[in-house]
């Protein structure tokens, strides 16, 4: 199903922006469909599933305000070439957890504010860059007071001629202590591909725990031995290992039906490799 | 079905294999111990193709073909299958899709259709009961937060799946308690058939319990120094290697 | 139990800069200010040969075009290069024969410093090239060195003596455009240190240069040039201190170091310029570029204990241009009240089956920002490469900042490269431990932080790592309890 049909059949809503209080649903998701601008205001205490996708080439803007104790639950998904620029504010106790999947020559910039004590966020982001793809995922979670926590978690892979880059920053404002934010970045490279990773750490709080951490290729000739023991071509194991490597992001989506469509997305543009 | 004569490997400039002499025929069980680092886990991983190891002189001969020729899945299709000791976690790569590619390949080697989804389903219920195997495991991505017994299980649980002619089972029994050797060790009895053949790699007797041997040979610095029945590994038990390696001490 | 080292963190005066005096001797300088003029006459005084002046000539025009770097994480504030003096020269009250000859000022000053220039020097093992304001005054151990074909000596010396060589190599690592700072060392660098190893050699000690900025208003520009023929090895000690003052001195240096096939580079930096003061005012602006190239086999390992300078900009790199070379980067970079650092390294992975390792151990103290910045490059044809870093960050107070900035290219599939970082801070339960067993907070922190930068220490050669362990208590002293 595309995302299209999932809107005639009912299956998601079609927003365009505004508050979202109690006068509105939210049993459904949300979505936003290559959405120039979008701004959005979450209520207090309110919890809301929301897609932003982008089938066609697209610029766009979104801005979130997610207000204290509610809950966000984000799924993008990048079809066509589109730069995107994110920007979520957190008030107190709100909670955002964002899956954002680059499948196309896609610029897509998040920019998490933490303004509220004790609010959490998740971001689980992946890009697959193919052919003469340039795919830039830029992430950065600012922690402006004390007791939040962050978590992320971004994985690349880069085939043919393609560049993929990762631009991580966490910031933790002075006084933000007892901050908690981690994130992770793997990437698998190959044939010519470029691989480009800059995970930053900004932090003038001493309270902390803070770490980062980044890969670019990995150890793979024991589990190509074994799958190929067990009589998968070395061809096929390789499919298989890198299906295996985005998976776990994949399988944090939590917004259905999305999440069927993003998971085929991603198996049709892994084939292409 | 297979002979191996004179076989030498190495990894880097050092040679672990140092002529290797060894002849399985269909029906027959071997055991092959040995003290740690004589030589008996790169066995295993040379006749399955593993290209950490160079093998520099020897020949061995499996179903009649060159072995040493063929390429690792190549080796697998034709019915070799090794245990492994240590087995790999696949992140993200189910088991149920994992062993299924490997099924139906398997299959086309052979000339066969491949399996539909709902033969295969009932074929994994089928020999996941071989070895107990918890059924929630096959959901799960291959060997990734298995525990050490669910590693072994799921070893031998794939052996079921692929019916191989040769099963070289490398230390299939370490670090499993009693009920989990049971299990795993019955489970290869069961597999057993006149026209297959099991190779068990271990240090310990307790496995020849379960999987009674015909053969026993004893490794020692990449030579087999001396082969028996199934009293040798109980001497081997009882009073250690010492009798038998002081000859071939340097 | 919390509230009390934090009493203490903030109660406690900062320690006075040890090193901070001045030799009161006599030196010869050119006027402040940088033109054409100026460079020639460095040149001249220098008795440098045309070809050199030349280059100083080509490297300040392209100079003039260039602007201050600005990308990286200091705040650094208006430098006037027309009113630094860029050459002082201690004048020699005559030709120097022996070691009786030296000034005996000067000979204090380095007795102050520690520095072991005499007799028990042998017993030490340990050959110095000191260079005090730009020129270098004694070497020693020369006739030991020149046995098997070393030298070492100062670069104005092998620019007379030697040079083919240093034509040969000076500018082939580090060109004299390749940044700011590296035109303007290029352009004026008044002494430095020159080593050449020949092929197949061991050198058979450490050789070391001990530098130290006195003359008031002077810039020191450094120039070292280290050449490891094939197959030699040689371990390289540089020592940095500078007198006490108000104002800001520049420091720009460039060090070079070519590792050929097979030879083996260890360059140990010990850095203790003077910081500033508590409020921050004074301190040296350190801004040097160092960067080696190795052929194949070739292996150079960058070891640096940073705890001095106002500010300091460094990024200690390695080209791994021969196949099968390694390249390493260790270091402990410690700031405290108003200092600023911004270090770290490059490896540019060009050659096959080239491998790096970086261990960066940041510590930031009262109001500082300590930063570590790092590339890490892999080029096309760059077959398995591999690298790992690790750089971790230590905060002590709450007014400081620790900042990690790594940049990660890859064009290469068989790459395998991991990066990790991690920000903490000593932990009170490591504090309370301490403290239950009888030990102070203050000497509880010394040695965790010691502990903290050990795997980075223990690089050091051992007269140097005592060293190193002291400053970094010095240095914490007033930040904590």
């Amino acid at each position: 199903m595309t995302i299209e049909q999932m809107i005639e059949s009912g299956a998601l809503r079609l927003f365009e922006g505004g508050v979202i209080d109690g006068s509105v649903d939210t049993s459904l998701p949300l979505i936003a469909l290559n959405a120039k601008r979008l701004n959005a205001k979450v209520a207090e205490g309110l919890s809301v599933r929301l897609v932003v996708a982008y089938t066609e080439s697209c610029q766009s803007v979104v801005e979130i305000d997610i207000a204290q104790g509610a809950s966000v639950e984000i799924v993008e998904v990048y079809l066509a070439d589109s730069y995107a620029n994110i920007t979520i504010n957190q008030a107190e106790d709100s909670q955002c957890k964002t899956l954002s999947a680059l499948l196309s020559s896609s610029n897509a910039t998040y920019t998490y504010q933490l303004n509220g004590r004790n609010a959490s966020n998740t971001f689980d982001g992946l890009f697959i860059a193919i052919g003469a793809d340039h795919a830039t995922l830029n992430l950065t979670t600012r922690h402006l007071v004390s007791d939040c926590a962050s978590r992320s978690l971004i994985k690349g892979v880069s085939a043919d001629r393609a560049t993929g880059e990762f631009h991580g920053l966490v910031y933790v404002a002075p006084d933000a202590q007892r901050t908690d934010a981690q994130q992770q970045n793997r990437n698998i490279e190959l044939d010519n591909s470029h691989i480009v990773a800059l995970p930053q750490l900004e932090i003038y709080a001493d309270d902390v725990r803070c770490s980062h951490g980044s890969t670019v290729g990995y150890s793979d000739a024991e589990a190509i031995f074994y799958m190929r023991q067990r009589g998968i071509s070395e061809a096929d194991a390789r499919r298989l290992q890198i299906e295996g490597f985005v998976q776990d992001v994949v399988s944090r989506c939590n917004v259905e039906p999305v999440c069927c469509l993003v998971a085929e997305a991603v198996t049709d543009k892994l084939s292409k490799i | 079905m297979l002979k191996v004569e004179n076989l030498h490997a190495s990894v880097g400039d050092k040679e672990i294999l140092r002529g290797i002499n060894l002849e399985v025929k269909a029906g027959e069980v071997h055991a092959i111990m040995g003290p740690n680092g004589s030589g008996k886990s790169t066995l295993a991983s040379v006749l399955a193709g593993n290209e950490k190891f160079t093998v520099t002189a020897g020949e061995v001969t499996f179903m009649g073909e060159n072995l040493l020729e063929l390429p690792i899945e190549e080796r697998a299709r034709k019915g070799l299958f090794l245990g492994f000791q240590y087995p790999v976690e696949i992140p993200g790569v189910s088991m149920a899709n994992f062993m299924k590619i490997a099924v139906n390949e398997k299959r086309k080697y052979e000339g066969l259709e491949p399996l539909t989804a709902a033969e295969f389903l009932r074929l994994m219920r089928e020999k996941s009961a071989v070895v107990e195997l918890d059924s929630k495991l096959t959901a799960r991505a291959v060997n990734e937060g298995f525990s050490g017994g669910e590693k072994k299980k799921n070893e031998i649980f794939q052996m079921a799946m692929l019916e191989p002619k040769l099963s070289i089972l490398d230390e299939t029994d370490s670090g499993l308690d009693i009920d989990a050797l049971r299990i795993v060790a019955t489970g290869v009895t069961r597999l057993k058939t006149a026209e297959n053949a099991t190779v068990v790699i271990t240090h310990y007797q307790r496995l020849l319990d379960y999987i009674v041997p015909d053969f026993v040979h004893v490794l020692y610095k990449g030579r087999i120094i001396y082969s028996g029945d199934k009293s040798l590994a109980l001497k081997l038990e009882k009073e250690g290697y010492d009798w038998l390696i002081n000859d071939y001490k340097e | 139990m919390k509230e009390n080292n934090n009493d203490i963190i903030t109660s406690l005066e900062s320690k006075e800069y040890e090193y901070g005096f001045t030799t009161d001797i006599e030196t010869e300088t050119l006027p402040k200010g940088l033109n054409e003029g100026i460079v020639r006459a460095i040149s001249e005084k220098k008795g440098e040969p045309e070809w050199m002046m030349e280059y100083r000539l080509k490297a300040f025009r392209h100079w003039q075009t260039m602007s201050l770097p600005t990308w990286a994480h200091l705040d650094i504030p208006d430098i006037d290069f027309q009113d630094i003096i860029y050459y002082a020269e201690p004048k020699p009250k005559k030709k120097l024969g022996s070691m009786d000859e030296v000034d005996p000022e000067l000979k204090r000053t380095f007795d102050k410093l520690g520095i072991p220039l005499e007799e028990q020097m042998a017993l030490a093992g340990v050959a110095v090239d000191a260079v005090m304001d730009s020129v270098s005054v004694k070497t020693t151990f020369r006739e030991t060195l020149a046995e098997k074909g070393i030298i070492f000596c100062s670069i104005s010396e092998a620019i007379r003596e030697y040079p083919e060589l240093v034509r040969k190599y000076l500018g082939s690592v580090v060109s004299y455009a390749d940044n700011f700072y590296s035109a303007l060392n290029a352009a004026v660098f008044s002494d430095g240190s020159f080593c050449y190893i020949p092929k197949g050699v061991r050198c058979p000690m450490e050789l070391s240069t001990y530098f130290r900025i006195n003359a008031k208003g002077t810039g020191q520009f450094e120039r070292t040039l280290i050449v490891a023929d094939e197959g030699s090895y040689v371990s390289y000690l540089e020592g940095c201190t500078a007198p006490q003052r108000d104002e800001n001195q520049l420091h720009a240096a460039v060090v070079e170091i070519v590792v050929e096939n097979n030879a083996e580079v260890k360059y140990s930096t010990v850095q203790n310029w003077y910081p500033g003061d508590k409020e921050g005012k004074g301190g040296v602006y350190n801004f040097v570029t160092k960067r080696g190239l190795c052929r194949e086999n070739a292996r150079l390992s960058w070891t640096q204990v940073e705890t001095g300078s106002a500010i300091t900009w460094k990024y200690p790199s390695c080209v791994l241009a021969g196949d099968n070379s390694v390249g390493e980067f260790y270091s402990v970079a410690m700031t405290n009240n108003y200092q600023q650092a911004d270090t770290g390294t490059k490896m540019i992975h060009l050659g096959r089956n080239t491998r790096s390792r970086i261990v960066s151990k940041g510590i930031s103290a009262g109001r500082s920002q300590n930063s570590y910045r790092g590339l890490v490059k892999i080029a096309p044809k760059a077959e398995n490469a591999r690298n790992y870093s690790q750089c971790d960050s230590l905060l002590i107070g709450d007014k400081c900042g620790a900042h990690t900035f790594p940049h990660i290219d890859c064009r290469n599939k068989t790459a395998m490269l991991e990066h990790e970082a991690t920000t903490s801070k000593i932990s009170e339960d490591q504090l309370f431990y301490c403290n239950q067993r009888g030990i102070s907070t203050e000497d509880a922190v010394g040695l965790i932080v010691n502990g903290y930068a050990k795997e980075v220490l223990a690089k050091l050669p051992m007269e140097f790592a005592v060293e190193a362990q002291k400053l970094l208590a010095i240095s914490l002293e007033g930040s904590v309890g």
